[in-house]
C-alpha cells in the first residue's frame, strides 16, 4: 500500500480518460467500498443478536409470527442514504480536484456515472447473494430477515433488480443535488428545496381537489411491484441528465 | 517564437464587477512568466479562464491554438496548481501521487519521489490533518513532477517556510533548464521570484497594466537619493513614480536615465540605486490606481 511509485501511464484515449476518472474515484476504496461493507456487517451482527434473543426467548424455535414481522426490517436502509453522501462528495470535492488534473467536466461526469453504476452493481449483487443465503438458511438458522425484507421482492432476480434500481436512484439523485450546490452553492439548494416542496404540495393539492387518489393508487397497482420500481429509473435518468447539464457549466470554487 | 497562449479582449464579469477587464496578451513557449498583482486583482480568475475552469464573459482565449473550455487535448497538457486546491476527504498524500500519473503523460515518478523526500511529505497522513505548508507542498510536487508543457502555479506556497520556498524555486529552475516548458507563476512575493521570471504580467483591478520582459522592466526605473533640494533640482519636470522624504533627505523614483544623466546626477552629489521589481510594481500599481480614479 505504501508504494510511492505509481502505476504506469495509461494512454489518454477518449475511453481511457473516462476510465481514469473511475480509477480516481476508487483510488481510496475505504469510503466507497470497505466502510459500507463493514458497517453493513456490524448492523447485521447487531440484528443477529436481537434475532437470537427472540429465538431463545421463544424456546429455541422460529416463531412464524416473528419472522412475519421481521420481513419489514429497515436494517439496510441507511446504506442507500450513505450513497447519497458518496455521490455528493464525488461531485463537490473530487470534481475540483479532477479539474486541477486537467479532466474535462464531460469526462468527469461520465466517469462518475460509470463509477456509480459499478458500485450499484457491486452492492446489489452482494446484497442479493446475502438474501439468497438468508432464505436458504431459514433466516441464518434463527428466522431473522434483513436482506430479504419484503420491499426487495421475493425472488433473487427481483431483489437484484430492485436493489440495483434503488442504488442507482440514490447515487444519481445525490449527484444531481450536489451539482446544484457546486453550481449555485447554498442559494441554489435553498431555492431547489423550496421549489421541490412547493411542487409536492401542489401535486397533492391537484390530486386531492380533482379527487384522483384512486387513479394514483391504480397507477402503482397497474405498474405492479416491480413496475413501480422500474418507474424510479425514469426519475434516476432525469436526475442523471440534470446533473450532467448543471456540471457542464460549473466552476470549481473554494 | 510560438505562442502557447493568445488572449484577446478577454473580460469576465461577476455581476457589475469586471474581475478581468479586456485583457489582451500572449504567452510564448518555454518561458517563465510572473503573473503579479495584489490580492483580488484578478490573478486567480484569469488562470481559471486560461485553464477552462471558468467561462469568459467576452473575448477569446487560445491555448495551444484552441479554446481550453472542455477541450481534453488542451487540458491534458496543462497542470494547474492552486493555493487552495481541495483534495478528496479521505485522501492521503500517497493517493495524490498514485493518481497523478494517470492524468499527466510526462509524469516523472523518480523526480516526484525525490521532491517528496526533500519536502519531507508524510505520505500516509490524511491530507485533512496536514499543516497548511504540507498541503501546499503536495501541490508543488504535483506541479513540478507532472512536467506539463504548460504549468500554472497560483500562489503555490501558502504556509511553506522560507527553506521550502527556496527549494521550490531551485527545483523549478533546475528542472526547467533541463526540460524547458512554459510556467506561469502567480504570486505577491515578488522579490523572492524576481530572478526566476523572464517575463512579467501585472494585473490590477482586472486590467493588464504591465506586460514586459523582466530584464527591461528591472532597468526601467532608477531611484535618486540625496538632499531634498538637490534631488528636486535634478528631477525637475521628469515624471515622478514615487517619492520618499525623511528630514532633509529624499528618494525619488523616476524613469531610466541615460549615461549623461547619470553623470549629471553624480556631479550633483546624488546617489543612484536600482529599484527592485517589487517596488517598481507597487509604484506602477499606485499610479494606475490614480489614473483609474481620475478617469
Amino acid at each position: 500500500m505504501s508504494t510511492v511509485l505509481p502505476a504506469p501511464f495509461t494512454p489518454a484515449t477518449p475511453v481511457g480518460r473516462i476510465i481514469n476518472v473511475v480509477r480516481l474515484h476508487l483510488a481510496n476504496p475505504w469510503t466507497t467500498i470497505f466502510m459500507p461493507w463493514i458497517v453493513l456487517f456490524a448492523v447485521f451482527l447487531a440484528n443477529l443478536a436481537i434475532w437470537w434473543i427472540i429465538y431463545t426467548a421463544a424456546g429455541g424455535a422460529t416463531d412464524p409470527e416473528v419472522t412475519e414481522g421481521l420481513q419489514y426490517s429497515g436494517a439496510t436502509s441507511w446504506i442507500f442514504v450513505y450513497m447519497i453522501v458518496v455521490a455528493a462528495q464525488a461531485m463537490s470535492v473530487t470534481f475540483p480536484f479532477a479539474l486541477g488534473f486537467g479532466v474535462t467536466r464531460r469526462d468527469f461526469y461520465l466517469g462518475s456515472a460509470v463509477t456509480f453504476v459499478l458500485l450499484s452493481a457491486m452492492y446489489s449483487i452482494g446484497m442479493t447473494v446475502l438474501s439468497v443465503v438468508e432464505d436458504a438458511t431459514n433466516g441464518w438458522g434463527i428466522g431473522g430477515r434483513m436482506f430479504s425484507a419484503v420491499y426487495f421482492g421475493d425472488s433473487w432476480p427481483q431483489r437484484l433488480f430492485i436493489y440495483f434500481a434503488i442504488f442507482l436512484f440514490f447515487f444519481f439523485v445525490g449527484a444531481a443535488i450536489a451539482s446544484i450546490w457546486v453550481r449555485w452553492r447554498a442559494t441554489g439548494l435553498t431555492v431547489f428545496f423550496i421549489a421541490l416542496g412547493a411542487l409536492a404540495v401542489a401535486g397533492v393539492a391537484l390530486v386531492t381537489f380533482t379527487a384522483n387518489w384512486a387513479s394514483v393508487g391504480g397507477f402503482f397497482l397497474r405498474a405492479g411491484f416491480i413496475g413501480s420500481f422500474a418507474w424510479s429509473l425514469v426519475l434516476t435518468a432525469l436526475a442523471a441528465v440534470t446533473g450532467f447539464v448543471l456540471l457542464r457549466r460549473a466552476t470549481p470554487r473554494n | 517564437m510560438t505562442n502557447v497562449i493568445e488572449v484577446s479582449d478577454l473580460t469576465k464579469n461577476f455581476g457589475s464587477l469586471a474581475a478581468v477587464n479586456s485583457a489582451t496578451f500572449t504567452v510564448s513557449e518555454n518561458k517563465i512568466y510572473g503573473l503579479l498583482g495584489r490580492n483580488g486583482a484578478g490573478k486567480t480568475t484569469l488562470m481559471q479562464l486560461l485553464t477552462g475552469q471558468d467561462f469568459a464573459s467576452s473575448g477569446t482565449i487560445r491555448v495551444f491554438g484552441e479554446s481550453p473550455v472542455e477541450n481534453a487535448h488542451v487540458l491534458e497538457r496543462i497542470s494547474f496548481i492552486k493555493e487552495s486546491q481541495r483534495y478528496p476527504d479521505d485522501f492521503r498524500a500517497k493517493h495524490v501521487f498514485r493518481t497523478a500519473p494517470w492524468f499527466f503523460a510526462n509524469w516523472d515518478a523518480d523526480f516526484a519521489s525525490q521532491l517528496i523526500e526533500e519536502f519531507r511529505l508524510p505520505l500516509d497522513r490524511r491530507i485533512k490533518k496536514m499543516s497548511r505548508g504540507q498541503v501546499s507542498a503536495i501541490g508543488v510536487v504535483v506541479g513540478l513532477a507532472s512536467r506539463a508543457p504548460l504549468t500554472f502555479f497560483d500562489e503555490p506556497y501558502l504556509g511553506l517556510d522560507a527553506v521550502a520556498r527556496q527549494l521550490f524555486y531551485d527545483r523549478l529552475l533546475e528542472d526547467y533548464a533541463q526540460r524547458p516548458r512554459t510556467v506561469i507563476l502567480s504570486t505577491h512575493l515578488i522579490d523572492e521570484v524576481a530572478n526566476l521570471l523572464e517575463h512579467v504580467l501585472v494585473i490590477d483591478q482586472g486590467r493588464i497594466i504591465i506586460d514586459e520582459d523582466a530584464e527591461s522592466l528591472r532597468g526601467s526605473a532608477t531611484a535618486v537619493v540625496g538632499t531634498a533640494s538637490a534631488v528636486d533640482a535634478f528631477v525637475g519636470t521628469r515624471e515622478v513614480l514615487h517619492r520618499d522624504a525623511i528630514g532633509g533627505l529624499a528618494s525619488v523614483t523616476i524613469a531610466r536615465l541615460d549615461r549623461a544623466e547619470r553623470e549629471a546626477a553624480a556631479t550633483a552629489g546624488l546617489e543612484l540605486s536600482a529599484v527592485s521589481l517589487q517596488q517598481l510594481i507597487i509604484r506602477r500599481t499606485n499610479t494606475s490606481e490614480k489614473e483609474f480614479q481620475s478617469a
